[in-house]
């Protein structure tokens, strides 16, 4: 085994795995919600990205574009239907409405593009590098670019001016924040089109790795999960050193064990840290902190 | 009277079936000074917050709630705050995460309101200990110092008429004559309040008329001097010397 090549996977692997949780981390950290539908937007946007090449003849970034907008109005639609559920903060009612609305997105992903495979080329797909005797194609290289310079621009956002404030006067209190003339119902709105806005941008760039199949997504939504908790809830920077750690870690256990386990073996790393640390692996984590 | 700033008419507020407050009419004239007093339970604080249309239950709420003459009770709460409609909830709610200086900067009068908020320097001259306390976070602030901050956040936000609710709880018997007098010094042309205090004694020295609210309906009201020998406002002085 290449250990080198292993780390370059886990690095991959791990900004492709905080890029597809950082919509949910804004969610919870901002709207104290949950989405269990996360991995089937991940799904849609997949197929969008691909039919926007395949069946519009798009150029990938375009492409990258349209599946964002399919991840916006997705959801729009999801925060609508939920509105009330959100103000009462109905956490039980709101994760099976967005479970259900997960299976109702993979049977329109299979009424509309079919039960096959499909496979989203991409441009960047196909150049490669060496790099100190291990491999790395374009398209590792764009995920790891993406994901750096979008939790930069997330954080700067978050952390100065007037935005951010509004979203930690809203995810403190969002009775409060009405006090302070906030629209609370727009910021739910804002975090859930962002939410499917972020999602659809990483499986635009991350979903070429592997074939797509309207099936896809639970791994993704498992994955998002342990990012989130182990991030500590809502925390912007946990959440990339979460990602790049569980990255690294599966791929090394993947090399040195079975790719198989990984996914349990993530699951038993999970339960160890929040028996040992409950408000997860990154510093201030549980306070709010980004 | 000129028109009021602040005009409620048979307003009615339920938990489930239960009505928690009836007020067939209540105004508030522009630069008044309006106290409500009245037992633990009496609905004072249903009353302030059901002007806003804000709570943190979830009651009904019937009747018409007019601000400059407008129909505002239809609007959601930010909507009524973005008027010129402000509360300060029981408690001196801030935000206990961001720092005073961040707390303060995160209000202001809308855009375009036409209204002018405190600056920065008219709140510091208010309330020069916030000054002190300028890079603490909200949460390490003491209960005089909190409410303080609430009100700073009020004024930035440039209000027409200003609803505080029991300002006064929990802070000293000295501060609560200074937050009172400071309220006092607030009211003018621009800006009327509704205060809800159970210090009776307190409240009856700045106001210049008081309601006494009993289960949900006014029992007593009248200009302040009249009412400091009212024996129901007698039994309430009582009542809150028992508690």
């Amino acid at each position: 085994m290449n250990l080198v090549q292993q780390l370059i996977n886990g690095i991959v692997l791990g900004h492709a795995y905080a890029l597809i949780a950082i919509g949910w981390t804004v969610l919870l950290g901002v709207a104290r919600l949950v989405n269990f539908g996360h991995g089937q937007i991940y799904m849609l946007a997949a197929f969008v990205t691909w039919w926007a090449t395949v069946g519009l003849g798009l150029p990938y970034p375009l492409a990258i574009l349209v599946a964002m907008l399919a991840g916006v109005l997705i959801g729009l639609v999801m925060q609508a239907a939920m509105l009330r559920l959100t103000f009462t903060q109905d956490l039980v009612s709101i994760m099976i409405v967005t479970l259900g609305f997960g299976h109702m997105m993979r049977g329109i992903a299979g009424l509309v593009f079919g039960g096959n495979p499909q496979v989203l080329e991409t441009p960047l797909s196909w150049i490669d590098f060496e790099l100190a005797g291990a491999w790395v194609t374009a398209q590792d290289l764009a995920i790891i670019l993406v994901t750096i310079l979008f939790f930069l621009l997330l954080h700067l956002t978050l952390e100065r001016g007037a935005l951010g404030r509004t979203a930690r006067m809203v995810a403190e209190d969002p009775k409060l924040a009405q006090l302070a003339g906030i629209d609370v119902r727009r910021v739910y709105f804002a975090v859930f089109a962002f939410e499917g806005a972020a999602v659809a941008l990483a499986a635009a760039l991350v979903a070429p790795r592997t074939p797509i199949l309207t099936n896809i997504g639970f791994e993704e939504v498992i994955v998002t999960f342990v990012v989130v908790v182990l991030g500590g809830i809502g925390s912007v920077a946990g959440s990339y050193v979460a990602g790049i750690g569980l990255g690294i870690f599966t791929a090394l256990f993947g090399g040195f064990v079975s790719p198989a386990y990984a996914t349990t073996a993530a699951f038993g790393v999970l339960i160890v840290v929040l028996v040992l640390r409950p408000s997860g692996l990154a510093l201030g984590a549980g306070k709010g902190g980004r | 009277m000129r028109r009021p700033v602040l005009e409620a008419r048979d307003l009615r507020v339920a938990y489930g079936g239960n009505i928690a407050l009836d007020i067939p009419h209540l105004a508030i004239a522009p630069g008044e000074l309006v106290g409500v007093v009245g037992a633990n339970g009496a609905g004072k604080s249903t009353l302030v917050n059901a002007l806003l249309g804000w709570s943190r239950g979830t009651p009904t709420v019937a009747g018409s709630v007019l601000l400059d003459g407008e129909q505002i009770g239809s609007l959601p709460p930010h909507a009524r705050v973005r008027r010129g409609l402000t509360l300060v909830p029981e408690g001196g709610a801030v935000f206990m995460r961001l720092t005073v200086a961040g707390n303060i900067a995160a209000a202001s009068a809308p855009a375009g309101s036409g209204r002018r908020g405190h600056d920065e320097e008219e709140i510091y001259a208010l309330f020069p200990r916030l000054r002190e306390r300028l890079h603490h976070t909200a949460s390490a602030l003491s209960g005089g110092e909190r409410q303080m901050l609430a009100i700073a956040r009020a004024l930035r936000l440039g209000p027409r008429a200003l609803l505080l609710d029991e300002p006064s709880i929990g802070l000293a018997p000295r501060l609560v004559v200074d937050v009172l007098r400071t309220v006092r010094g607030l009211v003018g042309e621009n800006l009327s309040v509704l205060l809800v205090e159970q210090n009776v004694r307190a409240a009856i020295e700045v106001v210049d008329r008081m309601i006494l609210l009993e289960r949900g309906r006014i029992l007593a009201e009248g200009p302040a001097a009249e009412m400091r020998d009212d024996p129901r406002i007698l039994a309430a002085y009582l009542g809150e010397a028992v508690a």
